[in-house]
């Protein structure tokens, strides 16, 4: 029996809906005045709508009153801090070990197994070791401090990554520039990394995309913002969450949907790549 | 203590399992449904995977709500009274695990579906030719296909259930009690909430020793080596 094709279409409506309707509902909660979203049966469809959840704090009973533009100083320290993690991580460690691994090692078998258990080890695990490391360094609440243990994670990562990248360039390619004099380093320099650009692109924007959105280490390795601090984009929105939680909705679904942006367009841009990168190259996509 | 490893067992049975059951059952469906719209479902179904968890946390919350959240509305027009979701001890873990399925079934969606597209044609059109009905086409070609697809989704979507923390601490905060405290997150709140640095140590070993016995398991027990490509790139 086939099911009908008018039903396989309604499924597929519902199960958007189910995915779009918690985006929507946020975005609609943050373009709604007070008395909309307060009240019950809720609002689905607003007639008035205002920006101003976006430029006031939305409510009078918090502590600390936070506005979604007033998180710019957060997004810059989360801008750089995830810039600097990604590039080292991609430019410094990455393509060279993957490189390294793949085309120069005899036997890499362990040091693969190794990349591979590194990029599956959770962040809590090493919360405290690094906690007092980066107290020892004297790089607590710095960019510096920060980027170092985001390298725990994007290093192994992009390194797993590009190793599969390089292992689909052809060996013959290397070959004949071998044949043609070029030293090992000007053929890694030179034409493979040339030729996995695509990987060094995927690398870039997940590593990019998994800094901006750590909360774990940040909490507890950062505490003021910029300037002066290093404080992340995601501990700013669950502080503000815990300090207005009930009260500036409108508030608070006006910084998730502005500081979720850079993200959510990254990744709509790089879903090519999304695939291959979140499933450590099992699907080529 | 004592109730932080069961915790966190049946949030990962439970958020594994229902991501499982939803990501595989989209997949199949857009699978089959070949009309136009099919790219534009796709991207739909994979925006949560590019969206912050903290923001997600907050998407949740607000539809959550007992007062105003559309949640409770829908139900009370089934007649379903309105619950306490996330201050509920009996309903926070559910809560928590169908946040967590709503962000994360896309990643086996993701996989799954690209597993199903690399099955070649022919090989349906044989199960056809042979008289095989939609059960045993299913049974016997589709899912010997994927194989390698599943075990690689479950695999590192277990691992990302496991280190979950950020939906825990926005949505619940380990609570209502110890209801939704995982291992991650009572990590986090031994060594710097209750500052007992030498015990969040200790329970991070015990952490480390579960991650490393889950993936010696999957690694002997499955070719999970092979699907991810291991020993095709190291050894020449």
């Amino acid at each position: 029996m086939k099911i009908s094709s008018a039903i396989k279409v309604a499924l597929l409506v519902v199960i958007s809906a189910f995915y779009l309707f918690p985006l929507y509902w946020t975005l609609i909660t943050s373009l709604k005045i007070p008395t909309d979203i307060f009240t019950s049966p809720p609002v689905f469809l607003p007639i008035k709508i205002t920006l101003s959840n976006f430029f006031t704090p939305g409510s009078i009973i918090g502590a600390v009153s936070q506005t979604a533009v007033g998180s710019i100083p957060w997004m810059i320290d989360s801008s750089v801090v995830a810039g600097l993690a990604t590039l080292a991580s991609t430019f410094l460690i990455g393509a060279p070990s993957a490189y390294a691994l793949t085309r120069l090692m005899k036997r890499g078998l362990w040091l693969g197994r190794l990349v591979l258990f590194m990029t599956l080890i959770p962040e809590a695990a090493m919360l405290v070791p690094f906690y007092l490391i980066v107290i020892g360094l004297h790089l607590l609440n710095t960019w510096w401090g920060l980027m170092l243990v985001y390298l725990s994670f994007t290093a192994p990562f992009a390194t797993w990554l590009m190793m599969g990248f390089f292992n689909d360039v052809p060996k013959a390619v290397e070959e004949s520039a071998s044949i043609d004099g070029l030293s090992s380093y000007q053929i890694f320099y030179k034409i493979s990394l040339r030729l996995v650009t695509p990987g060094l692109v995927a690398a870039i924007i997940l590593s990019f995309i998994s800094c901006w959105n750590e909360l774990l280490y940040a909490l507890v390795l950062t505490y003021s913002p910029f300037p002066g601090g290093a404080q992340t984009v995601p501990v700013f929105i669950s502080g503000f969450i815990i300090i207005e939680k009930g009260f500036a909705w409108g508030g608070l679904a006006a910084a998730g949907i502005f500081t979720m942006l850079p993200t959510l367009v990254l990744g709509v841009l790089a879903q090519k790549y999304m695939a291959r990168g979140l499933t450590l190259g099992a699907v080529k996509g | 203590m004592a109730q932080i490893l069961p915790t966190t067992f049946y949030y990962f049975i439970g958020s594994l399992g229902l991501e499982f059951l939803v990501g595989l059952g989209v997949a199949l469906l857009v699978y089959s449904y070949t009309g136009r719209l099919r790219g534009v479902v796709r991207t739909l179904i994979l925006l949560p995977l590019a969206m912050s968890p903290v923001v997600v946390a907050l998407m949740w919350m607000l539809m959550f709500d007992l007062n105003y959240g559309p949640i409770n509305y829908f139900l009370g027009l089934l007649g379903v009274p309105a619950q306490n979701w996330l201050g509920n001890t009996s309903l926070s873990l559910p809560s928590l695990i169908i946040t967590n399925a709503w962000e994360f079934s896309p990643f086996i969606f993701l996989v799954v579906y690209a597993g199903l597209q690399m099955i070649p044609v022919e090989l349906h059109e044989a199960a056809n030719v042979d008289g095989l009905g939609r059960f045993q086409t299913f049974r016997y070609v589709t899912l010997p296909s994927i194989r390698a697809s599943i075990v690689v989704a479950l695999t590192l979507d277990a691992i990302g259930v496991l280190k979950g923390f950020d939906l825990v601490y926005v949505l619940t905060n380990g609570g209502p009690g110890y209801s939704t405290s995982v291992l991650s997150f009572y990590i986090y709140e031994v060594g710097f909430s209750f500052l007992q640095a030498h015990y969040a140590a200790a329970l991070s070993l015990l952490y480390l020793a579960i991650i490393i016995a889950f993936v010696a398991a999957v690694i002997k027990f499955t070719s999970l080596e092979d699907y991810l490509g291991l020993k095709k790139m190291v050894e020449k």
